[in-house]
């Protein structure tokens, strides 16, 4: 049998996620179930011009970048026309990034214009029904890695991949940033953190945090394999939400003192039951350092 | 005389760019460099908190993020210090910002030799080669950036530099784990790269020696010098850094001769049918990046291969891949020295300017590259960025042919010509951001 066959096209991006996935310590066994039609970097089978043309194979198609309908050509040719051509012709569509999901930073500049490929936002753009049965979302700003191979192993191998509303696979984005963050005590316990450059505190409650309220699994698979940023001390700004980027992402939002926004799911009554009961208690450990170099 | 006008699609270059070349008597006498896209980040930054420049900034470039992030925070730093707030980092937070910045630079550069220079440079040349050069990019890309990550949290698009240092904590864990990262990326650029020792190799002052270089490092010197690489590219001969840093002093270097800077000279000019701008310094177009730092800091094999070939193609490459080695050698000093008694960010939470100018440098893989902020309220009324690419690739002036097409100028076919563009490490998003 031969092997699917793989086309990442790029819009309005950074190449952000190109160059993440680069960093998949087994990227080439991962791309050895395909045949590459063509790729932003790698050498590929074919020509960028030959894809203008229209005349390539493919049976995957990923998407990187955020969409504009008119007005961004490539080689004399709308990006929007390449994309359609081929999104028609795919079995399957991975939107990889934010930018290419929703919209992301780059659709701040013409909100009006600019969206994501089959999302603007949580809105359903006009083109959503007509690819929505083999659509996959990745949102992340870059996108893990890890989470793209994993769908596209799970293509290979012939598995469904379940998916939120959102087309977002449950399996990555049915957690939140929060899960896994090694200051959690520090959030059960309401310790805020006393600057920045500490690995003791929470970032949550003053520092612009949105990991308890963020879909995807950074503190789960860790980036580059090693960490993430609530682990070395900088707030979750969000970046897999259909709202990236917010404004103000270094300051919580509070009212009353009480953040603005909830952790997923958790409704203020029990949130504030919580914190009373918490804030009660001074647990000594909590307001020490882990360990000190600078005694 | 006959003029011929050629048009070409340059990709695989983070995005793409086209060319309109003009040939004159089968010599190309003039190129005009088109770029996609403008994205308008310095737009988007507009209202926005001054803070929100060091997520948004980032967002510029996925491949060179890390250094929009370091200029981003100190464009901030400089504001406030000129607005009053007094912003002291320590050697600590300074050494991990610069360690972070070094394995990104060799990140880059890695994946310029592998996934650009070496497969480009034998298809020019017509020989056939079923290696996986890309496998190699990758395995040191992926080493180094998961030793930058220790420190950073993530690679691409991190935000840990905030301003008065550094958000992490790092432990001796931390340390030891970055330091065997960076010893594995030492073992694979002395075993796979140069095929040498690299102290041995950091010790070769003249061309004389270049021989001793094995490896990929070597094939590609070969094959360069055996294709006539070191008489074609050659551009201005002019040079310039804006940023301190462990590879160079901020300064410009015309031919040989050393001079000072101040990046208040700096103009940027809108250009025509292209959404890149151009930049000058005092009305003349000066080259930035790997070859400018070497010949900034005077490193000897830089200054003798310049000596004997000036500013061409085959100086151009050994200067990119010889900061690899530096890198790696500048890496592994950095964490044997870091302080991890000091702490990381030395600026309270609530200190905090409201109204302020300021301006952040950075050498970037490509070269310097500049941000500009302007704040009131604590708002970001205007953002200007300068990325190393547009001091590179601008069409120049009336004076002056920009630097990249000079280097073109002379090329008897598209191909000769866009080798030597390719040389430059062209970056289509920072140049159109």
């Amino acid at each position: 049998m031969s092997k699917p066959k793989l086309l990442w096209l790029q819009s309005i991006t950074c190449n952000g996620n190109t160059h993440s996935f680069l960093n998949h310590p087994e990227l080439f066994s991962i791309l050895a179930h395909f045949e590459l039609i063509h790729h932003p970097v790698l050498e590929s089978d074919y020509s960028f011009q030959e894809v203008i043309e229209g005349s390539v194979p493919c049976d995957v198609l990923i998407l990187e970048g955020s969409f504009v309908q008119e007005g961004f050509l490539k080689a004399g040719v709308e990006v929007s026309s390449v994309i359609e051509h081929y999104a028609k012709r795919a079995k399957d569509i991975i939107t990889v990034g934010t930018c290419a999901t929703f919209g992301g930073i780059f659709k701040q500049k013409e909100p009006d214009k600019i969206s994501g490929f089959a999302f603007d936002i949580e809105e359903k753009t006009a083109r959503y029904k007509e690819y929505a049965s083999k659509l996959i979302s990745l949102p992340g700003c870059p996108i893990h890695p890890r989470w793209l191979s994993f769908v596209l192993l799970m293509i290979t191998n012939g598995k469904k991949v379940e998916i939120d509303e959102l087309h977002r696979p449950v399996e990555l984005y049915g957690y939140t940033v929060h899960m896994g963050c090694t200051r959690n005590e520090y959030f059960e316990w309401k310790v805020d953190v006393k600057n920045f450059g500490l690995k003791e505190g929470c970032l949550f409650y003053e520092q612009g945090c949105q990991a308890p309220y963020t879909r995807g699994s950074c503190n789960k698979i860790l980036w580059n394999d090693t960490s993430s940023k609530t682990r070395v001390g900088t707030p979750c700004f969000g970046c897999t939400e259909p709202s990236f980027p917010k404004t103000s992402l270094f300051t919580t939002k509070t009212n009353m003192g009480i953040p603005a926004k909830m952790p997923l799911g958790v409704p203020r009554r029990a949130y504030l039951t919580l914190t009373g009961v918490t804030k009660s208690f001074k647990i000594k450990r909590f307001s020490e350092r882990l360990l000190e170099y600078d005694k | 005389m006959k003029k011929v006008e050629m048009k070409q699609l340059i990709e695989k270059i983070e995005g793409e760019a086209e060319l309109d070349f003009t040939f004159n008597d089968g010599e190309i006498d003039d190129v005009k460099i088109n770029f996609g896209f403008y994205r308008g980040i310095e737009e988007i930054l507009r209202e926005k908190d001054a803070r929100d420049a060091l997520v948004i900034t980032p967002r510029v470039c996925g491949i060179c993020n890390h250094a929009h992030l370091i200029a981003s925070v100190r464009a901030i730093e400089d504001g406030y210090k000129r607005a009053g707030v007094e912003v002291n980092l320590s050697s600590k937070a300074k050494d991990i910002r610069e360690f972070t910045l070094a394995c990104e630079l060799i990140q880059n550069h890695i994946k310029w030799l592998y996934l650009t220079i070496l497969p480009q440079l034998k298809r020019y040349v017509g020989e056939r080669s079923e290696e996986n050069y890309a496998i190699k990019a990758s395995y040191l890309s992926t080493t180094i950036t998961k030793a930058l990550a220790i420190f950073a949290g993530q690679w691409p698009h991190s935000s840990y530099a905030v301003v008065g240092g550094v958000s992490c904590d790092p432990t001796h864990l931390d340390v030891i784990q970055a330091q065997s990262l960076v010893e594995e990326s030492i073992r694979f650029f002395e075993q796979v790269v140069i095929g040498m020792d690299l102290e041995e190799y950091l010790a070769i002052k003249s061309i004389t020696q270049l021989s001793e270089i094995e490896g990929d490092f070597g094939n590609l010197l070969y094959l360069l010098g055996s294709n006539d690489m070191a008489t074609i590219g050659k551009s201005h001969d002019r040079f310039i850094v804006f940023a301190e840093s462990p590879l160079s002093v901020s300064a410009k270097s015309i031919g040989t001769q050393l001079s000072k800077v101040d990046v208040r000279y700096v103009k940027e000019s809108m250009q025509e049918n292209t959404v890149a701008k151009a930049v000058e310094y005092k009305k003349r177009l000066y080259e930035v990046g790997s070859l400018s730092r070497g010949m900034v800091a005077k490193r000897p094999i830089i200054k003798s291969l310049h000596k004997r070939y000036k500013d061409s193609l085959m100086t151009r490459v050994f200067a990119r891949v010889d900061e690899v080695g530096v890198l790696l050698k500048s890496c592994k000093n950095l964490l044997q020295n870091l302080a991890l008694d000091e702490p990381s960010c030395t600026l309270p939470l609530n200190k905090m300017a409201l109204h302020f100018e300021g301006v952040g440098i950075v050498e970037a893989s490509r070269g310097s590259l500049i941000h500009k902020t302007k704040v009131k309220n604590g708002k970001i009324v205007n953002y200007e960025i300068i990325t190393p690419t547009q001091w590179n690739l601008s069409h120049g002036t009336k004076e002056e042919q920009g630097v990249a097409i000079k280097a073109m100028v002379g090329a008897k076919s598209v191909e000769e010509a866009t080798f030597v563009f390719r040389t430059f490490d062209v970056c289509s998003v920072c140049t159109t951001q």
